[in-house]
């Protein structure tokens, strides 16, 4: 009984550094303090709008990281029956996507923080940019307020190109015209290139505007930015500027306050392909109000010189990382669920992993969808399975043949939920497809050897055990704890240890040998 | 009235051994890996048992290859009855009995007819590895069919009896028949239904049984009584488990015998994790029993003075 002897100072000790790791590492990331000069901001989109049927979608931008701010807590989002999903395209656009569930009035709030840093550098400052054709002739093209081909423009082109000049040059200049003769206009001053050209006047948009559209009839690459100017105030106005294509590299402009080829630190930029901020889609009277606030510092978010123990922590990375990597850090809570329900409770399930496997697929799908479609094709390729017993094809090719069948049902049963209008998440295509296909043919020959009443048994015990890690699983708040303390993990393995030595009685052996009790047998 | 429920201090008290204590403090202590191979492996279990004078089913064929299988009837020699078994199959799966050959179609112990193709396909997907553990390509056996012991007549329905003994540090502590019922389709596997009755180790006569979880004291087909059966060759048994139990080298082990008419006892296979409803169908828990045999001096376990312990075992509750 040795090994059961070790198992309690193992299980302390595997504690005892977990509790060392959990205080060592709280205390260091009080010690670090940003940097003197380093500023903490929360920012707020507060939304406003009419879906007009449900599965309207609206897409909010977020800032992108630059060298000197970045997005250090994930998007809470507070809100009535909407799904969510971050897609982060490139470096350049950063965007949240909000299914609503059901048709009508819609209150939405995005929340997040940003830490700003002068020193940090937590991205290179190079804004190297490698075009294709398209998106080149995209940033030449006329488009809805940039009239490239408007006369006006041209005249106007033609007078800044008067004396010849190099390109660089040329930007400057067209800058200068667009910062100094066209004025600042109130809100009815004219927001389109060609009327502030003309009028020699123009809203914030009016003059960037104006400067893309005489960039893009000299051939000059060139797009409009929109973004926020961080400060305090409760209702933040989004601010827009341009970015012209020189030599490889998207350079700022800023026709409204006067910045050139770079722009202050506190500028964040936020989408760059002219578009709103927020954009809805089947929904209308769309209201967006933004608010930036000052923080005081918060735990854990430091901006110092980079050292190897950045390693352990995880909270450094983007944030597009962040979610991903809650997720596999709560997989080992779903593996103890499974452990726990294996070994002292006793409930059987088809594979060890299957159901946290499951759970997995639940979160990226919608869980209701996934056990639709978990047993649809169960059942689906049961029946396909038992009229492949006729053709007695061998193990391999009929395994495959299965995972073919549950590949096809999958895509089918996704397009007929789409058909019905069942909003359907392309995500429930993720169900381990493996899985689904081994859980067949376990349930099959289950069902076979040891009756169809046993199979469902199992059925049911992997379902039910797959559920409970799927709660676990969903558990966001623990998932971020995770990813600030991994170490967290190290309790999970004393557990872990712990239960591996447990030999008392599995629930279900209470009721299996309770006759077992009666005193006079 | 029947409870539903036990409180584990009332199964700890009646000794009953729960599966996360067989495997932490029996199975993983006392049995290791690499002995087994020679359990998982009936066809090494079986040169164990030769080289040792065990009897077991003499093996006609040993089918390894894809390729063998289109030579099966001819294997056969002329031979009517035999039994098909994967190699390293459990719980009886994959076995299938033939009690005759005749117009190019084979018929089994529960009276189905197998054409000759789609015996060869049972073949294919024995040594694809459907039955094994792991799901590893596999070997079949083709071996001598057991006549059964005319003894069980009453209580076994469309299958044979087996005898199942658990052995603990070479000695057996507790011992079940396990009878085919209707349910279970002749198979002897109580999770299919089947029958289990406890054996007394002292006498070798049965006492109560457990069918489906629920005490029985008679065959549920048949009606007839499964207790005070007396199992013929018990000390044949007995010693023919002791003496397998010190080859294998499992501290804890489940020997499982077949009663052949001609034959007599003779070993099916062995098991490294032998179930738990063995005490069920004895009403009495391991506990008890394995603590005794620990308790006692390594001289009271050698192989001469075991049968002294039996009955005193038989007496543990």
């Amino acid at each position: 009984m040795n090994a059961r002897r070790a198992t309690l100072p193992v299980a302390a000790v595997l504690v005892l550094a977990g509790v060392l790791c959990f205080s060592l590492r709280s205390r260091s990331r009080d010690d670090q303090k940003a940097l003197p000069g380093d500023t903490f901001w929360r920012v707020v989109y507060k939304l406003q709008f009419t879906a007009k049927k449900p599965g309207a979608k609206v897409f909010v931008a977020l800032p992108v990281d630059t060298q000197y701010s970045r997005i250090t807590e994930g998007v809470r989002q507070s809100g009535d029956t909407v799904t969510e999903k971050l897609l982060s395209r490139s470096r350049d656009t950063r965007e949240v996507v909000a299914t609503t569930q059901r048709a009508g009035a819609h209150n939405l709030t995005f929340d997040f923080s940003i830490h700003l840093s002068k020193q940090s550098k937590w991205r290179s400052a190079s804004t190297r940019a490698r075009l294709t054709a398209e998106q080149r002739a995209e940033c030449l093209q006329a488009k809805k307020g940039i009239e490239v081909n408007d006369p006006i423009v041209r005249q106007a082109l033609d007078r800044i190109q008067e004396e010849p000049a190099s390109k660089v040059d040329l930007v400057e200049r067209i800058f200068d015209y667009c910062f100094a003769e066209i004025g600042p206009g109130g809100r009815d001053a004219p927001s389109s290139a060609a009327e502030a050209i003309k009028e020699g006047v123009g809203t914030a948009l009016g003059k960037a505007r104006a400067m893309v559209a005489l960039c893009r009839a000299a051939m000059i690459p060139s797009r409009l930015v929109t973004g926020f100017q961080i400060m305090h105030g409760v209702e933040a106005r989004p601010h827009v500027w341009v970015e012209v294509l020189n030599n490889k590299h998207w350079e700022p402009y800023d026709p409204e306050f006067g910045f050139t080829r770079e722009l202050p630190h506190n500028v964040l930029c936020v989408r760059r392909d002219g578009g709103a901020i927020v954009r809805v889609k089947d929904a209308t009277a769309l209201r967006t109000t933004f608010a930036i606030s000052r923080v005081s510092a918060p735990v854990g978010s430091a901006g110092r010189e980079k050292n190897p123990l950045d390693v352990f922590d995880l909270t450094r990375l983007p944030l597009e990382m962040h979610d991903v990597f809650a997720l596999i850090l709560l997989m080992p809570l779903g593996a103890l669920v499974t452990a726990f329900f294996r070994t002292m409770v006793g409930i059987r399930t088809f594979g060890t992993f299957t159901p946290t496997l499951l759970a997995l697929s639940f979160v990226y799908a919608d869980w209701r969808t996934g056990i639709v479609v978990f047993i649809t094709v169960l059942v689906l390729g049961f029946a396909a399975r038992k009229g492949l017993d006729r053709l007695k094809l061998l193990l391999v090719p009929r395994l495959s043949v299965i995972l073919t069948l549950v590949a096809l049902l999958m895509v089918f049963g996704v397009s007929l939920l789409d058909y019905f209008d069942l909003t359907p998440s392309a995500q429930a295509v993720l169900l381990p497809m493996v899985i689904l296909t081994m859980t067949v043919e376990r349930f099959f020959l289950t069902s076979e050897e040891d009756g169809v009443r046993f199979a469902c048994q199992l059925l049911f015990g992997t379902l039910a055990v797959g559920l409970v890690c799927y709660g676990v699983l969903r558990w966001e708040a623990v998932g971020r704890l995770l990813l600030v303390y991994p170490e967290m993990h190290l309790f999970t393995v004393a557990l872990l240890v712990m239960m591996g030595r447990y030999t008392g009685y599995r629930l279900n052996e209470l009721l299996r040998f309770r006759d077992l009790a009666e005193r006079n047998v | 009235m029947r409870r539903f429920w036990a409180w584990p201090s009332e199964l700890r008290f009646r000794g009953v051994l729960g599966i996360n204590q067989r495997n932490g403090d029996y199975v993983l202590p006392n049995n290791p890996r690499c002995y087994y191979p020679r359990v998982d492996d009936k066809l090494l279990t079986k040169q164990i048992c030769v080289r040792h004078g065990i009897p077991v089913p003499q093996t006609y064929a040993v089918i390894e290859r894809h390729g063998d299988i289109q030579r099966f009837p001819q294997l056969l020699d002329g031979r009517h009855d035999f039994v098909v078994k994967p190699c390293e199959g459990s719980e009886g799966r994959g076995i299938l009995v033939i009690v005759d050959f005749q117009q190019e179609s084979f018929s089994t112990s529960s009276g189905e007819r197998i054409s000759v193709p789609d015996m060869r396909y049972h073949l294919s997907t024995i040594l694809s590895g459907l039955y094994s553990l792991g799901g590893q390509p596999d070997r079949a056996i083709v071996e001598q069919r057991i006549v059964r012991h005319p003894v069980f007549e009453s209580v076994a329905v469309k299958g044979t009896p087996d005898i199942r003994i658990i052995l603990y540090r070479g000695v057996p502590v507790m011992a079940m028949v396990r009878l085919p019922t209707i349910a279970s389709r002749g198979k002897a596997n109580l999770h299919q239904g089947a029958v289990a009755a406890g054996v007394n180790l002292a006498t070798g006569i049965t006492s109560g049984g457990v069918c489906a979880g629920r005490a029985v004291s008679v065959h549920p087909d048949t009606g007839a009584s499964i207790q005070h059966l007396q199992v013929p060759y018990w000390e044949d048994l007995l010693s023919a488990a002791m003496n397998l139990a010190g080859a294998i080298g499992l501290g804890y082990l489940g020997v499982d015998f077949v009663l052949d008419v001609n034959l007599g006892p003779v070993v099916l296979e062995a098991n490294a994790r032998p179930g738990l409803a063995i005490q069920v169908a004895n009403r009495r828990g391991l506990r008890h029993r394995l603590d005794f045999i620990d308790a006692q001096s390594p001289e009271m376990r050698s192989p001469e003075r075991r049968w002294e312990l039996l009955e005193q075992l038989a007496e543990v509750v």
